[in-house]
């Protein structure tokens, strides 16, 4: 697995940060590092799938609205239990993601990609149709049972899912099944012509994205304590994870988690200065220059700068 | 000695200093690039700078800070928590749409904010207000909820649609939307049975469909009297495509586009013959004196759209003085059951020609509105019953006329044009 001293020395300083950041920063702050936490679980989850793979996903919102969807239904209108609730929305969302597995058994590139929005903006309409008594219809459902109350546990709980989530994604991608997941991704034909099933590598990377997508959607929808059709399966929603990973670094973990933070970060920050539409702009342009400058993204720019650093102190 | 003095000085300088600062915070979420976000956001504006000007609340200024939610649910949640954590403002107001409202409802009651809803009208809010009185104590909405706004549109179904004009079918031409099933909805199961009028068929198109003359030839193949449409995304493209293809058939229903100033200018003139319902005040409404003041102040302040505020303007203008005349009783927005209190006794009644035109108040709980026979509280006053002597009604229906007049049509009491056909119709 090629594991470090260093490595673990640096998810335990990421973790001791985490930690310590209500004691550093205000309430405001923390509210936005929430949300940052749960963009970084998605985007993750869509860099297990698609950033591996190389089976670009933009339909992930679909399995993250089935994961919350399924758990403030169960809540809301069954009365069960959210720590029975949560499990269910992630069974349900693995169940989904062999449904979005099926297309990619046969097609890929742009074409698995619509398949995918297909699937996104069906789960659109079919939520608001189809049972709105349940879903809530367009409008959605407010009152959604809430794990926590008040922003410093709200953050001590993203941070907690967002690391065990991270720690794990790592590790398993430094298995021999993440390099077949990535020799996947450069070239199909060839890890087939090795003897390995291509259909069972791709299942499992379905099922483990989706399992994190559930996770995250069902302790997401808990986190907010509403959900409506037009907050998740939309397509800015989607662009924000995809958007997140790319100016990360994909095929990374850190890196997603890296470009979530920056994104949130920078469009809140911005807020203040701001206020309207102008933001996006900004963050556009930012997006821009750094596809331009490092398309490998922030974390790429990040290891050139250490080993650069590594280099001089070792001469 | 010397130090003490020092020390005596420096605490006097910053007790003025905080005083001087001491500001209520007023923050607006809502969108910020919208006709409906900018109403709410301009009547806060003036309301606020008016109480400014005569000496503020309780002895401080008011200050507004905004926060932008792009019509986007999870920016909602954002921007409530950035105006409680960041801003920590005393209330809010709100211009927001009605699944993002319900986005960040959870968050007023977490934070137990005084917030004043003046566009969404969802029904659902008003019935979390009826089964927790408690946590939603700071929320207050002053636009009719959507039931009664429904009720009274029924009423123009069987006043006007049928009594007046003769008509006993109707073809629904309705957007693929769920608002678009939810008016069909209402159409089929309350409007078409209460008025009598026999729903022919139901032709559904999509939102994005820019050539309406097949739909239109497949509703008068229906044999229908007229078309009820319902359009709340690209409005402007059926409308004005019916017009100029001159389409043989009366057409009335639900256009939003229509409840705006800037409607004749979307449709490049070509939007005559067209009704909707609106919300009170809507555009062509006649106003009562303090309400035409507020106007006019508004078109001298602001020379871009919405060139008049829609419904909301009016709503966040009066709302906003009223919940800082609360506050003023209350001793501020901090002990929320005592503004709460304070919020459900304000009563504002405008006149005109010494009748009751508008009136800004609130349902207090338990109270039964006789025609629905259910509650409404902390929703805004309305009447469902002509004469409208206890407050204005729900709703009205307008028409914008083929010379780019719009006025209302129903109800009778507040109507100031008749409705008509369109003259390629009528000849």
């Amino acid at each position: 697995m090629g594991l470090r001293w260093f490595h673990f020395a640096a998810w335990g300083l990421f973790a001791l940060g985490l930690a310590l950041l209500p004691e550093l920063v205000s309430k405001g702050t923390l509210r936005t590092l929430i949300f940052a936490n749960y963009l970084a679980i998605f985007a993750i989850s869509w860099d297990l799938l698609s950033g591996r793979t190389g089976y670009i996903s933009f339909g992930h919102p679909f399995l993250i609205g089935i994961g919350a969807y399924t758990s403030a239904i169960l809540t809301k209108r069954f009365g069960v239990e959210v720590e029975i609730a949560i499990p269910i929305a992630v069974i349900v969302t693995m169940i989904a993601g062999l449904i979005v597995l099926l297309p990619a058994l046969r097609i890929r590139g742009s074409y698995f990609a619509l398949v995918t929005l297909a699937f996104m903006e069906l789960m659109y309409q079919l939520v608001q149709v189809i049972r709105p008594d349940l879903t809530g219809g367009t409008r959605g459902m407010s009152g959604i049972q809430t794990l926590t109350r008040g922003a410093v546990n709200g953050f001590y709980l993203s941070s907690v899912l967002m690391f065990v989530i991270a720690v794990a994604a790592w590790l398993l991608l430094r298995t021999r099944i993440g390099t077949a997941l990535t020799a996947l991704g450069l070239n199909e034909s060839a890890v087939e012509g090795s003897g390995l099933s291509t259909t069972k590598l791709k299942m499992f990377a379905f099922m483990a994205s989706a399992f994190v997508a559930g996770l995250g959607g069902a302790f997401y929808v808990h986190y907010l304590g509403s959900i409506a059709p037009r907050a998740l399966f939309d397509i800015n929603f989607v662009f924000t994870i995809i958007v997140a990973v790319l100016i990360g670094g994909a095929s990374t973990i850190v890196g997603p988690i890296i470009g979530a933070f920056f994104l949130t970060f920078l469009l809140e920050y911005l807020r203040p200065f701001l206020p309207g539409a102008e933001r996006y702009f900004i963050y556009g342009g930012i997006a821009l220059l750094l596809y331009m400058y490092q398309p490998k993204g922030i974390y790429a720019m990040v290891m050139k700068a250490w080993h650069s650093l590594h280099e001089r102190a070792t001469k | 000695m010397k130090y003490a003095k020092g020390l005596g000085l420096s605490l006097a300088v910053s007790l003025l200093a905080s005083t001087a600062l001491a500001e209520i915070k007023v923050g607006f979420i809502g969108s910020l690039s919208s006709d409906t976000g900018l109403s709410t956001l301009r009547g806060a504006e003036m309301a606020i700078q008016e109480l400014n000007a005569a000496g503020g609340v309780l002895g401080q200024q008011i200050a507004l800070v905004t926060a932008d939610t792009g019509e986007d649910v999870t920016e909602g949640v954002k921007a409530y928590e950035y105006l409680a954590e960041t801003e920590e403002v005393d209330f809010i107001i709100s211009g927001s749409i009605d699944d993002v409202s319900l986005g960040w409802l959870p968050r007023m009651q977490e934070y137990q904010i005084p917030t004043l809803d003046t566009w969404t009208s969802y029904i659902g809010i008003i019935d979390m207000v009826i089964e927790d009185p408690e946590t939603m104590a700071p929320y207050f909405m002053n636009i009719a909820s959507d039931e009664a706004l429904a009720t009274l549109y029924i009423s123009f179904g069987a006043d006007v649609l049928k009594a007046k004009m003769g008509w006993e079918s109707v073809v629904i031409l309705a957007e693929d939307t769920a608002f678009g099933g939810a008016i069909t909805g209402l159409v089929t199961d309350a409007l078409g049975p209460v008025a009598g009028i026999e729903v022919k068929d139901i032709i559904t198109y999509d939102i994005n469909t820019v050539d309406f003359g097949p739909i239109f030839s497949k509703a008068k193949a229906t044999g229908a009297d007229f078309i009820y449409q319902v359009s709340s995304v690209n409005p402007q493209v059926i409308s004005s495509q019916y017009v100029k293809l001159q389409v043989p058939m009366p057409m009335t229903g639900v256009n939003v586009a229509a409840l705006g100033m800037e409607y004749w200018e979307d449709t490049g003139g070509a939007g005559g013959g067209i009704s909707t319902l609106s919300p009170v005040p809507s555009v062509g409404f006649d106003l009562d004196p303090v309400s035409a003041q507020f106007v006019a102040d508004y078109q001298a302040k602001y020379s871009t759209r919405p060139s008049m505020p829609h419904f909301n303007g009016f709503n966040a203008y009066h709302g906003l003085k009223q919940a800082m005349a609360a506050a003023s009783e209350a001793g501020g927005f901090q002990d929320v059951k005592a503004w709460n209190a304070a919020m459900l006794k304000q009563d504002l009644k405008l006149e005109k020609d010494g009748k009751l035109w508008l009136r800004y108040g609130f349902w207090q709980h338990g109270e039964v509105e006789p025609v629905t026979g259910r509650t409404y509280p902390q929703n805004g006053l309305f009447d469902l019953s002509p004469p409208y002597e206890d407050a204005q009604p729900s709703m009205v229906v307008i028409q914008w006329k083929e010379d780019g007049t719009v006025g209302v049509v129903y109800p009778f009491e507040y109507a100031n044009t008749e409705l008509e056909l369109p003259s390629w119709i009528k000849n």
